[in-house]
């Protein structure tokens, strides 16, 4: 069985998806699945990128998208690979079964700021012939910051439980189990510490630090 | 009144300019000043995820391309129109590249919080009335079902007032389309 893993974030190796589907390959090798990483940001700015990218979605089994939530939904190149997966399988009328799942993570500490994101990664698979294997939704991803996620430490704990399970349910062509989505949407810390993030002084510190030269709520366009 | 309308047409595939004119005409009766953008034709780079635009060059993007347009435009309209193929029941690339550009200069990096969620305070006050105009071959009652909610996901975001959506399907006639259109935009009145 042959696993594809697309990371959707601009940031790349850096970033919470990438910990994410690095964990969660992991997971899948050591049940005998063979997978395959790919950056979609990287993989869209060559055609050689785009070709490798629909090569691996012609020979994979199964197809995870870890990305994030960008404005309640997915980023553009996240959609743009999406795109042109759904052309090139009805262009050859690939009738190859594969199932698919997806895990979305938010900034925002509401896992359930996801859904939209999970509704269009599942309508993606079914107007793709794919199976749905269902969906994780994970708030306040920002706290992971590209972590390695064994790195984590206890913060992530629920987070390595949620694709433990997720891993042993894809190697046997399983949904993924309820159980699995609803640790991952557990929330990492409590909200009145999550919201510190945005504290005003902190803010204002890290606008001078980066040489600001304008209130951090400034109006160019009015 | 100020409109802007956003065209996520994607290449070699159904153009939306009928569309895009009808909603141009109905919107120029009602008073306003309508620009369209047909995004496709414009250089605008992916949204990185950098933050420059909260904590280095705020309100502005790090990239300078038609992206810092597209902010400056939306900032300056009362109507914001999404005219797009609806895309697994979401926005095509070319518009998502649009509104990625926009989501974050437009907002603030403070929080508030609306129904129990943690969203990001506007920017500008007020912010554009946006309209979600979604255009299919035909009915698919899940992906219009999921359009509607991406829009009023998108309107409580941006702090916009009332969000309003519609699904068109390629094959209606003109005659029935500006209907749909008209009830679109009624009732929307001068924000500033």
């Amino acid at each position: 069985m042959r696993a594809t893993l697309f990371v959707g974030s601009s940031r790349g190796p850096k970033s919470t998806s990438h910990s994410l589907a690095s964990y969660l390959a992991q997971k899948l090798e050591q049940k005998g699945v063979l997978t395959r990483l790919l950056f979609i940001q990287q993989a869209l700015s060559s055609h050689k990128g785009i070709d490798d990218l629909l090569k691996a979605i012609e020979q994979t089994d199964v197809l995870v998208l870890a990305a994030p939530l960008f404005a309640d939904s997915h980023h553009a190149s996240v959609i743009r690979a999406l795109e042109l997966i759904h052309e090139h399988i009805r262009k050859n009328a690939d009738e190859k079964k594969r199932i698919m799942m997806a895990v979305s993570n938010s900034g925002f500490p509401e896992a359930g700021q996801n859904n939209v994101s999970l509704a269009i990664s599942r309508r993606f698979a079914l107007e793709c012939g794919f199976t749905w294997a269902g969906g994780l939704a994970l708030g306040g991803g920002e706290a992971i910051h590209g972590k390695p996620l064994e790195k984590a430490g206890g913060l992530a704990r629920n987070i390595r439980k949620s694709l433990d399970m997720t891993a042993e349910a894809l190697a046997n062509g399983e949904h993924v189990p309820e159980e699995a989505a609803r640790l991952m949407a557990l929330p990492l810390m409590p909200r009145c510490i999550y919201v510190q993030a945005a504290n005003p002084l902190l803010v204002w510190i890290k606008a001078r630090q980066n040489g600001s030269k304008t209130s951090v709520r400034h109006r160019p366009y009015q | 009144m100020k409109a802007l309308i956003l065209n996520g047409e994607r290449k070699n595939e159904a153009s939306l300019t009928r569309l895009e004119k009808i909603i141009e005409t109905e919107m120029s009766s009602m008073g306003c000043v309508v620009e369209s953008v047909l995004l496709r034709e414009k250089t605008i780079a992916k949204c990185m995820g950098c933050f420059d635009c909260w904590v280095k060059t705020p309100g502005v993007c790090a990239i300078n391309d038609f992206g810092n347009q597209v902010v400056r435009k939306v900032a300056a309209s009362d109507i914001v129109v999404f005219l797009t193929p609806v895309t697994f029941g979401g926005y095509s690339s070319e518009l998502k590249k649009a509104i990625d550009r926009f989501g974050c200069p437009m907002l603030l990096p403070y929080f508030r919080k609306v129904n129990n969620e943690i969203h990001h305070k506007p920017r500008y006050n007020p912010m554009p009335y946006l309209i979600g105009v979604g255009v299919l071959p035909g009915p698919d009652a899940e992906s219009e079902r999921i359009f509607k909610t991406l829009v009023e996901r998108n309107s409580i975001n941006f702090d916009v007032p009332v969000p309003r959506s519609a699904v068109l399907y390629e094959t209606r006639d003109s005659e029935s389309i500006t209907k749909e259109v008209r009830a679109l935009i009624t009732d929307l009145k001068e924000r500033r």
